[in-house]
């Protein structure tokens, strides 16, 4: 039985001279809700393109349920179950929003339970023909990315003929999200999911994940997250990055209000009052 | 050994002419952020117009030196006026498009002004030989070495030390704070447009020294090794350039001693095929080349890596029009009746071409608007269809159903294979690189005589017969009007059908965000690998049924002129919209028909109105897709 969840065990990424990630290891089980927080430039969102394969790992390594990834392409590693949102949300600009979410169910259409894709001359007679066995499939896909949409009330699925690039900043948010939960992946990394949010719409986000955490229990959630008062609520467990190294990792309270945290991100100790959300970039 | 180190010396001298075109190239680029196309055309004028200033004049060379470069450097100077600057915050691959219109504009008026025919360069100089050991040099390269150089050291010089030259380097690397700084970025924009233009006439004459002779066609081929030598160098870096222009140069020399000469060109382009392969940023590395068109907008607030967004991250939204599958078959029967009411025959061929141009230009379309590969090359896929097609039918005595099978399987192939080298590359470099594909075709088409023939072409195609219709022959115009209406229906509404599919979806969506699309788990290089093999075999297809309507197939037909036709047609269409493009590629093909006395004028018609369109409805007529 392999090791179950995201092992990262000493991991390094350096751009030229800078170490944007200095031996960092972490794990993330299925089921549980990390979240990773630190000043800009921590190296936060660098570990996720790491763990993600869009970016390389100069030394140490990463497993996925056991899986050794850290030189597998970031399509493999996607469909190993690891969805991951960018931090500038990236959704197919010129697409419609439901063309945008069925893009995160395709994998799943041409993987074999096996693992190994369809060849494209079988995967083009199914789209062309539209054969029986090839439509059952586009329907069960269908019926992911339209509950995906759905989560999101009355957000997106009235706006699932627009284009991606009409949607308000919050908005393309969500759909990145609800394209990543549509491929119902084993583990959901977000690069700052409230980015860019008012409060209502935060509050909103909240709720997401922790109906996720009921809906899916079995998946695991790393998010990278300034909004500290929202970490407070979703986390099982915050890692604190800072300067590429794991400064802190343990329950959201104690790590939150460990002083050494409270000057990474003031600069200065703690006095007073504590500090709700800390407001970085 | 001597003649090892005689052709490095020769290499030498050609190398130092290509370092001049590639610094054309990494001025406008460093400054403008845009791949120039009509560099290649400015340098062909700058050869044209000494040629003519000693031929008609009777000036001597270096007095028609100086008035070519005079005049190119403003000629220069009104591209950017005309062609680029309306164009500021239109889609990425508008500025590209715009200068490959002019480039096509300028290339056919040459043809015009000084005929198609190549033109015999004055030898100015005596045909003087120097020995260094054993190894020789002709008088003539020492003199292309030295200007070249003299031109290089200068270039450097003002760049370096002048006021301007400064702002420009300035300008170059951060464009808003040079503007800050009260640099008047505009004008330096212009600055390296005329130097662009200054330094392509001046290479121009150096190689019409170089040859001895002058023609119409040469900037393309010549354009492409300069950019190939730029982006050797990286792009942006001037020493990068000359150790670009002078590695191309002496690898190129040497491959024409031992391979034979008229593999010259053919291996320049592979080189720069197996560079982008390996090294796509360059030997030097750009960072700045991922930022071309295709990454520009990674960055930005909204990250794309698609041709048809603009700096400010908004694509215009027009709604596309386009046909259901269904719909090119309804479309194709009200076209097969038309035999019944029209017997003549000039109007059911110029139909026929019609049809065959709109499979290609959805061909072409596919990859260029669906997944944002900017396809200048897909002549070579037409022409691999159309010989496999003229070799086979008569020799082996096939049917049309053999011929046209393999001509779709053996062009799906090659397109394949073709597409190996753009896998990592986005944007203009990839247009360039499809447009390196198009030209290593035609020259093996022209070369490769044992197989093609050469120049002469395969004549005498038979007429097809289909054994799957009962052996049924299909010798008179009605007839083939039929069969090929027939085909190319088939062939667009299976192009619908997958562009509309998930399989086009993906392709799209590779278009928009190629990383976002392989982060979200789908293999990327496998889909667009599937989209040239699809794209391939349509193109063959209408290579092969162009051979059995020609009866004759010869390199002529497949040149870069015919792919930058369909590429016109495919953005006049509406890229990715396969409706707009088999429309514009049916008008476009039978247009120049109905106007007949004005063949000469085509090109120039087509390049105007894609710089129309460019400005008007960069989206196309029918919209993108
Ligand atoms: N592609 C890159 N090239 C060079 N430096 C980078 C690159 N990506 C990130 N960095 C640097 O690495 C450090 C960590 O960046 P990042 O992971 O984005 O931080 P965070 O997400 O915690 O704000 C920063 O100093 C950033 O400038
Ligand atoms: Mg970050």
């Amino acid at each position: 039985m392999a090791v179950q969840g995201i092992v990262v065990e000493n991991v390094s990424r350096v751009f030229g001279g800078l170490k944007a990630v200095d031996g960092v290891s972490l794990t993330l089980a299925r089921g549980e809700t990390v979240a990773i927080v630190g000043p800009n430039g921590a190296g936060k969102s660098t570990l996720v393109q790491l763990i993600s394969g869009v970016d390389r790992a100069d030394s140490g390594s990463i497993h996925v349920d056991g899986v050794r990834t850290d030189r597998l392409s970031s399509d493999r590693i996607a469909r190993l179950g690891v969805g991951r949102s960018f931090q500038t949300s990236r959704v197919f600009p010129a697409l419609t929003v439901w063309d945008s979410v069925l893009v995160g169910v395709q994998p799943g259409l041409i993987e074999r339970p096996s693992g190994r894709l369809i060849d494209p001359v079988t995967e083009s007679l199914g789209a062309l023909l539209g054969l029986g066995f090839w439509r059952r499939r586009v329907k069960a896909q269908e019926a992911a990315a339209e509950a995906a949409l759905k989560l999101f009330g009355d957000r997106l699925w009235p706006r699932r003929d627009q284009p991606a690039l009409s949607l308000s900043y919050a908005n393309r948010r969500r759909l990145e999200i609800a394209r990543l939960l549509a491929a119902e992946p084993r583990y959901l990394l977000l690069d700052e999911p409230s980015a860019g949010m008012n409060p209502t719409e935060t509050e909103e986000l909240t709720h997401l994940i922790l109906d996720l955490r009921r809906t899916h229990p079995q998946t695991g959630i790393l998010v990278i997250e300034h909004k500290l008062s929202m970490v407070r609520r979703i986390a099982d467990r915050v890692v604190v990055l800072n300067q590429g190294r794991v400064l802190i990792e343990d329950k959201p309270d104690h790590a939150l209000d460990h002083p050494e945290v409270v000057e990474a991100y003031l600069g200065k100790p703690r006095t007073g009052a504590s500090f709700q959300d800390a407001h970085h970039g | 050994m001597e003649l090892f180190l005689s052709q490095i010396l020769n290499g030498l001298a050609i190398g130092q002419v290509y370092a001049l075109i590639a610094l054309g190239f990494s001025l406008v680029f460093g400054v403008a952020n845009i791949i120039n196309f009509a560099q290649g055309a400015l340098f062909m004028l700058g050869a044209f117009i000494a040629y003519s200033a000693i031929a008609w004049f009777e000036l001597p060379l270096v007095a028609a030196a100086a008035v070519s470069v005079v005049i190119v450097a403003i000629l220069g100077l009104l591209l950017e006026r005309i062609a680029l600057r309306p164009l500021i915050g239109a889609p990425y691959i508008a500025p590209f498009l715009s200068t490959l219109a002019i480039s096509t504009i300028i290339d056919q008026s040459a043809e015009i002004i000084w005929s198609p025919e190549s033109q015999p360069f004055p030898a100015a100089l005596s045909n003087t030989t120097f020995f260094i050991g054993n190894a020789y040099i002709t008088l003539t390269d020492l003199v292309i070495f030295a200007f070249g150089a003299a031109a290089t050291v200068a270039l450097t010089l003002f760049i370096s030390f002048t006021w301007t030259g400064r702002a420009l380097r300035a300008t170059a690397q951060d464009s808003a704070a040079a503007a800050q700084l009260g640099i008047r970025t505009e004008a330096m924009r212009q600055i390296a447009f005329g130097l662009a233009g200054a330094l392509g006439a001046l290479s121009g004459i150096l190689v019409a020294l170089y040859f001895q002779s002058v023609f119409p066609q040469m900037g393309i081929p010549f354009g492409l090794k300069g950019f190939a030598a730029a982006l050797l160098g990286g792009l942006a870096s001037i020493p990068g350039a000359v150790v670009g222009g002078l590695l191309l140069g002496i690898g190129e020399t040497l491959a024409s001693a031992y391979v034979g000469d008229s593999y010259r060109d053919a291996i320049a382009f592979t080189l720069l095929l197996l560079m982008l392969l390996v090294k796509p940023n360059g030997l030097l590395g750009s960072k700045r080349l991922d930022a071309l068109g295709g990454a520009g907008a990674a960055a930005g607030a909204m990250p794309t890596t698609s041709l048809l967004a603009s700096s400010s991250s908004q694509q215009t939204a027009i709604r596309a029009v386009y046909l259901p599958a269904w719909g090119f078959l309804v479309v194709g029967i009200a076209f097969a009746t038309v035999p019944l009411v029209l017997t003549s025959t000039y109007v059911l061929q110029a139909l026929i071409y019609g049809f065959i141009f709109a499979l290609l230009a959805v061909s072409t379309s596919l990859v260029s608007g669906s997944v944002g590969i900017l396809s200048i090359g897909h002549a070579a896929f037409f022409g691999v269809g159309a010989y496999a097609v003229g070799i086979l039918a008569r020799p082996y005595g096939l049917s049309a159903d053999a011929t046209l099978l393999v001509a779709i399987a053996l062009t799906a192939l090659v397109a394949v294979v073709a597409a190996i080298p753009l896998l990592r590359l986005t944007g203009h470099t990839a247009a360039l690189g499809t447009l390196a594909i198009g030209q290593i075709g035609f020259l093996v088409f022209l070369n490769w005589v044992s197989v093609t023939r050469g120049p002469m072409g395969i004549l005498n195609i038979p007429h097809p017969v289909l054994e799957i219709l009962g052996g049924a022959r299909f010798a008179t115009t009605a007839q083939k009007y039929w069969l090929v209406l027939g085909f190319v229906v088939i062939g667009l509404v299976i192009a619908e059908r997958y562009v509309s599919s998930p399989i086009g979806r993906v392709w799209r969506a590779i278009r928009e965000d190629r990383l976002a699309a392989q982060a979200s788990g789908l293999p990327v290089k496998r889909y667009i690998l599937l989209a040239f093999a699809i794209s391939g075999a349509l193109a063959g297809l209408a290579g092969g049924l162009f051979a059995y309507v020609q009866q004759v197939v010869s390199p002529e037909s497949f040149t870069v002129e015919t792919s930058i036709l369909v590429l016109t047609m495919a953005v006049l269409g509406g890229l990715g919209n396969f409706t707009g493009a088999a429309v514009s590629g049916f008008a476009l093909a039978i247009l120049p028909e109905f106007l007949r006395g004005f063949a000469e004028w085509r090109m120039i018609i087509y390049g105007l109105l894609l710089l129309a369109a460019l400005r008007v409805r960069p989206q196309g007529l029918l919209g993108a897709r």
